[in-house]
């Protein structure tokens, strides 16, 4: 498969990300723990197995010292903080402060307040406005990428959106997804299922007292394809694990 | 093939991703296809592909993100097609 090489970004990006991480780094105790704490205690979450879930990230990130990308599926704003919270607990993202995952909230709702802006900036994540302004949104991938291929952990929703119809579509997944991944060599992709139990679609918030169940899976999807083919075909094979990871979800339900 | 024949077969392989026909109607080499004919941002790259197959070219994929209106798309090909 024919990889990509990543642009290097512009300095004064670059040392805007560099800072960003820094600061994120510093607060990251005192963050992650305020996040892990707002979601069990203020919205009395749970996720099912969380031991195995953390155990499961632990293995791969040590296991695997190169690119890793997250991908999930996404029914509700906030997703990207429910996933964080079930792969590792604070005191683990305070030692290995990489795999603490890179976001990219939709700004008008995730960057609306300045109290807002604040908070997302120390949780590492860049906004952006989906379906805005495109050299907006590849200058965002871009740094994404970069991360990425830095060795830094990043999570992306392949569908780009929520799921309208409540269930993975692998043929909505965004090609820009297996773009990065192809800028990375030797990038491995952690795919995270998760769905609460009254999750039947997408939502803005999962109901107080969710108890969410899923799996996690690494692959390393594999292209003949070059060019923009290859990029659809990587970001349609990581939606459709996550399509058969929701297979698998709702078959142990029944 | 001349520009407007470019121009004909580009909104004949944008037609069935459009969802704003009243757009379509209207179509010119101005029109945006993200924001005046709606089409899906992630069904863009299914629309450039089908250019390339149609066009037998092959675009870059830092050149889609240049490609915002339907004249981008018809120059960006005109282009390619040399």
């Amino acid at each position: 498969m024919a990889l990509e090489s990543v642009a290097p970004l512009p300095a004064g990006v670059h040392r805007k990300l560099v800072v960003q991480r820094e600061i994120s780094r510093l607060l990251s105790p005192l963050t992650t723990s305020f996040v892990a704490a707002a979601l069990r205690c203020a919205f009395g979450y749970r996720i099912e197995d969380l031991r195995g879930f953390r155990r499961e990230y632990r293995k791969i990130c040590l296991e695997h010292d190169g690119p890793l990308m997250i991908c999930a599926n996404h029914l509700t704003m906030i997703d990207s903080f429910v996933i964080a919270w079930a792969l590792g607990s604070p005191w683990w993202y305070f030692r290995h402060f990489r795999t603490l995952p890179w976001n990219v909230p939709e700004r008008s709702i995730f960057a609306a307040t300045r109290f807002l802006r604040v908070a997302i900036y120390v949780l590492k994540c860049l906004p952006v406005e989906r379906g805005g302004d495109r050299l907006e949104v590849t200058g965002v991938l871009s740094c994404l990428a970069n991360v990425i291929a830095n060795h830094e952990v990043a999570l992306i929703f392949p569908e780009a959106g929520r799921s309208r119809t409540g269930r993975v579509d692998p043929d909505s997944a965004a090609s820009g997804i297996g773009r990065i991944y192809r800028s990375a060599s030797h990038c491995r992709v952690v795919c995270v299922y998760l769905r609460g139990d009254h999750q039947d679609a997408y939502s803005d918030m999962p109901v107080r007292g969710e108890v969410f169940r899923g799996s996690v899976s690494v692959i390393e999807p594999k292209t003949n394809y070059r060019g923009l083919r290859a990029s659809r075909d990587i970001a349609r094979q990581i939606a459709q694990r996550l399509a058969n990871m929701e297979q698998e979800y709702f078959d142990d339900r029944k | 093939m001349n520009q407007t024949e470019i121009f004909d077969q580009v909104v004949k392989i944008l037609t069935p991703y459009v969802k704003n026909q009243e757009a379509l109607e209207g179509v010119s080499l101005d029109t945006h296809i993200l924001d005046d004919l709606k089409v899906n941002s992630a069904r863009l790259v299914d629309v450039v592909l089908e250019f390339e197959d149609a066009f037998n070219i092959e675009i870059d994929d830092d050149d889609v993100d240049k490609v915002e209106t339907v004249g981008n798309a018809v120059e960006l090909i005109e282009a390619k097609i040399g």
